[in-house]
């Protein structure tokens, strides 16, 4: 079995099956502030965990939610996204994702459609949420129409890592929603990631493009 | 303040820094060069401004000069012993909002970090300022009319 640096298929995510934790994805290009966000949010309580062989940093979130403990690992890339597209088992069993683009690079923007892609592919149903971030280099980008979100019907959050304007609300949000997909999923793809479990993949072969993608997971996470 | 830094600068030949600078004193404007040692081509930029702006016969001049400005100015005598033009050497150090970053090398990438960086740190409000609040919420209505200078063209299909 040959494994990459950036082979992640090894860690053990079947803990994100238990009810009090949730898996939260980061997205978007290279320096658009995505640890920079987490770090806000986290302020001096993170302990983030590097996992530089799989170019990975993993920081984990205690909180309540209606009364319940839970327990948050946010994934952020640490240089992954360099390769324009990440691991299947990054999307692996992640109740949300959070989508970020900075508002003084147009490229950043366009590049969405890229990610978004690619997270659909493996995580047709999840809650994402659009960031536009950097706002204080520029409050003007408020009042400008970013019809992506819009288009997916995805939530936009315009914030500032630096000044700190919505970033914990973003995190709090994205955590409730990433709780509530978890309780009422009802994902296709979850149910037929079960139902596959005992199959051969074999008979995968001459199934539908939705169920290529299922088998394109499933055999990440046996390999 | 002894010496007041008014600009910084630097020399291809040999590698230099310079400095003008106001004298406190005699209120005069001085001109100070300050050559780069043992700087090569790959040399670590960041190490090399340390080195001068710590450097016992150069460091009371260069109170008023960031390390950040030092490293940027080592990066274009580099850039040059590379056989780079100073058009690119000053374009690399300027942000374009259309580069794709991903596609850089670490190097690169952690140059333009470098300069967001600066922006960063002005615009950054700390736990310790008096005026911080961590749940920082402002609401940003959604204007009908919004202005021009979309970047949503129709044509792409997004």
């Amino acid at each position: 079995m040959a494994r990459g640096t950036t082979d992640i298929s090894e860690l053990d995510q079947e803990k994100y099956d238990t009810d009090e934790r949730v898996k939260i994805i980061c997205l978007g290009d290279s320096a658009v502030g995505k640890s920079k966000l987490m770090e806000r949010f986290l302020m001096d309580g993170y302990r983030p965990e590097q996992l530089s062989t799989y170019a990975l940093t993993l920081y984990k979130y205690t909180t309540t939610v209606d009364g319940k403990a839970v327990l948050v690992d946010f994934w952020d890339t640490a240089g992954q996204e360099r390769f324009q597209s990440m691991h299947p088992s990054y999307y692996y069993k992640a109740h949300a994702c959070i989508m970020v683009f900075d508002v003084q690079r147009k490229i950043t923007y366009k590049n969405l459609a890229n990610w978004y892609k690619e997270l659909r592919e493996y995580r047709p149903e999840i809650p994402c949420i659009v960031v536009a971030n950097k706002i204080d280099a520029d409050m003007k980008v408020t009042q400008r129409n970013f019809n992506f979100a819009k288009k997916q019907g995805l939530p936009l959050y315009y914030v500032s890592a630096a000044d700190g304007t919505n970033v914990v609300k973003l995190f709090k949000d994205a955590i409730k929603l990433a709780m509530s997909y978890k309780q009422n999923s009802n994902d296709f793809m979850d149910e037929v990631m079960r139902e596959l479990e005992n199959f051969e993949l074999e008979q995968n072969e001459e199934s539908s493009d939705k169920e290529d993608n299922v088998s394109k997971e499933e055999k990440t996470h046996l390999q | 303040m002894a010496f007041v830094a008014k600009r910084c600068g630097v020399k291809f030949d040999p590698p230099s820094i310079v400095l003008v600078y106001e004298d406190g004193k005699t209120k005069k404007m001085r001109q100070r060069i300050m050559p780069v040692r043992n700087f090569s081509k790959c040399s670590d930029c960041s190490q090399a401004a340390e080195r001068l702006k710590n450097n016992a016969r150069h460091s009371a001049y260069l109170q008023g000069v960031s390390l950040q400005q030092l490293e940027r100015l080592h990066a274009v005598l580099r850039d040059h012993l590379r056989g780079r033009t100073l058009e690119q050497s000053l374009a690399s150090l300027r942000l374009d909002p259309d580069q794709d970053l991903n596609k850089l090398s670490d190097e690169e990438l952690a140059r333009r970090k470098a300069q967001m960086d600066v922006l960063f740190e002005r615009n950054r409000k700390h736990k310790d300022d008096p005026d911080f609040v961590y749940n920082l919420e402002v609401e940003f209505p959604e204007v009908d009319d919004r202005e021009a200078g979309s970047w949503d063209e129709s044509e792409e299909g997004f």
